[in-house]
């Protein structure tokens, strides 16, 4: 008994000395203000907070539709969050989350469309197109950064917005559905699509995906070599570099790891969610990645902020069935904890706190 | 025919630059004081909804864009706080600041128009409509004021910049905050007044936006013309003159891209649309190292 208390006093001390307790509990504090916020909102539009928040998280979590749903969103917001989450540590703020999941999407969507082979084969080729188109989105920004010093913040958004409109371009080009009005591709043929997984479950396999991907950020980013130089080079290039770091290789690894997850995500999305990609086809998962990423802090704290925000994304449009409440909100929660998260930081009072907490 | 055409096609390159060279001012002139205005599309269409409400609600265009200044101060003062006193990490405050700002416009968008029913702003007219024969004084009331208004912002915000010694002390913010500070000067008031500024100018592309184009609100109408404006910025190399003539490429771009199936040629118009981005990733590539304000995007921390 004692020795269990003394256990668990161990844990706490270890995860308070790792520096993330403290971040936490404040990405905690200003996710609880802004879901107040949104009750507050939905008052003012005509709304009860309690129904809200009730019809938010049963439109979320309730049923087998909405929970597959759910699941499915938390797949895309996951990997995205860890595409920028990656890079940012090495300090590279990847903000073409977005565009490097549309290509990758439409890549693809060209290979399950065109081709014709035995399921697992055009499965793994298409999230290999998807992967690589992923890269290919960012090898742009990265050059640029590494061989002109250009930043990679307006780089990446410039990506972000050619890869939307190639998007376009495609989908009402090349690979339109002839049978549609709008721009579309053709669905993914039933037989190209990723199962669930235990089969008939209604549980996507890409959820597992993107799980145990994180579980392996996690692990790369806490317990390996690659880790402590991610950290070396985004906290201190200069020291890094005089501790005989290669760093740019570090760099370039990091950005390369976040956009394959950037791109498979899209690749995913087509294949287990979506299938087909139109126009307004994705929710702008690329762009939630950022505050998902700057939330978390880490992979696992990704997982669990991607999963409150799907279940936001997900209940918000009962939300509005039920209650009157516009989905319109949810922008305002995706934004407004990482406005009071980074304000309370970097705030004089927050220094002062965590100096005396530890 | 062919003199209605163009006439009818510079005046639309002139509407749809309009809003461009409005917040690629805002962006710059932050840039400039070492800010980088993320902020830009949020604020934007803040100014947007501000100035269809105020115009719709008073009948009176010009109180539009006086109440597209007010929020724009208003989210500017916001930004400063954040970014220059706490300060925060600019560009992920930039972000959240857009991802705020969408919500916030939709919300007060649909509580205001409950039955459903589009608002329409009274917009400002342009002196006489575009037609005729082509001069240039035809080409030059063709257009509302509000272009005028941008045009001699460009030149006001370069005397400034290059020609006065406030402006001379205005950029070495940019450079280097703490040669500034060093030099006696309070980095920390400039920046605030230049997060202000460029959440008025913005706010004023927003404004340019839906008075002097699509007189109506809907949801993310700005679509992303902040971030161009971003990219005009540096296209133009933190130049008030170049960043104008890069959003008059990027406004034909898209008044191209609406007219490319008029014109018959085979290319999806979604090309045409991509022209901005593209053209200056391959700028910042094919010309020298494209680094702007050295210290621009670094917070300077108080103490």
């Amino acid at each position: 008994m004692r020795n269990s208390i003394a256990l668990k006093n161990a844990f706490i001390t270890k995860i308070l000395r790792t520096g993330w307790g403290s971040s936490a509990t404040l990405a905690v504090l200003s996710m609880i203000v802004s879901l107040l916020a949104l009750c507050l909102c939905s008052y003012f539009a005509g709304a009860s907070p309690l129904q809200v928040m009730v019809a938010l998280f049963e439109g979320a979590l309730r049923g087998r539709y909405a929970l597959t749903t759910t699941l499915s969103e938390w797949v895309a917001m996951t990997l995205c969050g860890l595409a920028v989450l990656i890079p940012y540590r090495a300090g590279f703020f990847n903000v073409g989350g977005q565009g490097q999941l549309e290509v990758g999407a439409v890549a693809a969507a060209a290979v399950a469309l065109s081709l014709n082979a035995p399921r697992p084969l055009v499965i793994m080729l298409a999230l290999a197109a998807a992967v690589a188109a992923g890269l290919l989105a960012v090898s742009v920004p990265l050059i640029l950064r590494l061989r002109r010093g250009a930043s990679e913040v307006t780089t990446t958004i410039m990506m972000n917005f050619a890869c939307i409109q190639f998007m376009y371009a495609m989908v009402t080009g090349p690979l339109k559905d002839a049978r549609s009005w709008y721009g579309t591709t053709p669905p993914v043929p039933q037989a190209y699509q990723l199962p669930s997984f235990p089969p008939g479950s209604g549980i996507p396999a890409g959820m597992w995906v993107a799980a145990l991907i994180a579980l392996a950020a996690a692990w790369l980013m806490n317990s390996t070599v690659f880790g402590l130089y991610l950290r070396a080079v985004g906290s201190n290039r200069p020291a890094a570099v005089a501790a005989g770091i290669p760093v740019n290789r570090v760099l370039t690894g990091a950005v390369l790891m976040g956009a394959a997850l950037a791109g498979l995500a899209g690749g995913l999305q087509l294949l287990g969610y979506t299938f087909r990609v139109a126009e307004g086809w994705s929710k702008s998962w690329g762009l939630v990645g950022i505050p998902i990423a700057l939330l978390g802090g880490n992979p696992l704290g990704v997982l669990v902020v991607g999963f409150l925000f799907a279940i936001l994304e997900t209940g918000a449009r009962s939300m509005q069935a039920l209650t009157g409440a516009p989905a319109a909100l949810i922008y305002l929660f995706q934004g407004l904890p990482v406005i009071i998260y980074l304000g309370l930081r970097a705030s004089a009072w927050y220094s002062r706190w965590s100096q005396a907490a530890g | 025919m062919e003199g209605q055409w163009w006439a009818e096609f510079l005046s639309a390159v002139l509407r749809a630059a309009t809003p461009l060279v409005f917040c690629a001012l805002g962006v710059l002139v932050c840039e400039r004081a070492g800010i980088l205005n993320i902020g830009v599309e949020g604020s934007m269409l803040l100014g947007a909804l501000a100035a269809v409400l105020a115009a719709v609600y008073s009948g009176n265009p010009w109180m539009g864009v006086v109440a597209a200044l007010g929020v724009g101060m208003l989210g500017g003062m916001i930004l400063a706080l954040l970014t220059v006193y706490l300060p925060a990490d600019q560009v992920a405050t930039g972000i959240a600041f857009n991802l705020v700002c969408l919500g916030v416009t939709s919300f007060v968008y649909k509580l205001l128009v409950l039955g459903g029913v589009q608002l329409m702003a009274p917009a400002l007219r342009a002196v006489r409509a575009p037609g005729g024969p082509v001069s240039l004084l035809d080409l030059a009331t063709a257009v509302t004021p509000l272009t005028w208004i941008a045009l001699l912002l460009v030149v006001l915000i370069w005397i400034f910049l290059f020609r006065t010694g406030p402006g001379l002390l205005w950029r070495s913010m940019g450079e280097s905050a703490r040669a500034a500070h060093a030099a006696g000067l309070d980095v920390h008031k400039v920046r605030t007044v230049a997060a202000v500024v460029g959440g008025l100018l913005s706010a004023l592309g927003g404004a340019a936006l839906t008075l002097g184009w699509v007189p109506t609100f809907t949801d993310n109408m700005t679509m992303g013309r902040g971030f161009i404006a971003l990219a005009a910025v540096y296209f133009g190399r933190w130049h008030p003159g170049l960043a104008l003539l890069a959003c008059l490429l990027f406004g034909a771009g898209e008044a191209l891209a609406f007219r490319a199936q008029a014109l018959g040629a085979g290319l999806n118009p979604y090309y045409y649309l991509m022209l901005p981005y593209v053209v200056t990733l391959v700028a910042v590539g094919a010309t020298g190292r494209a680094i702007g304000p050295r210290d621009a995007g670094k917070p300077y921390p108080r103490g």
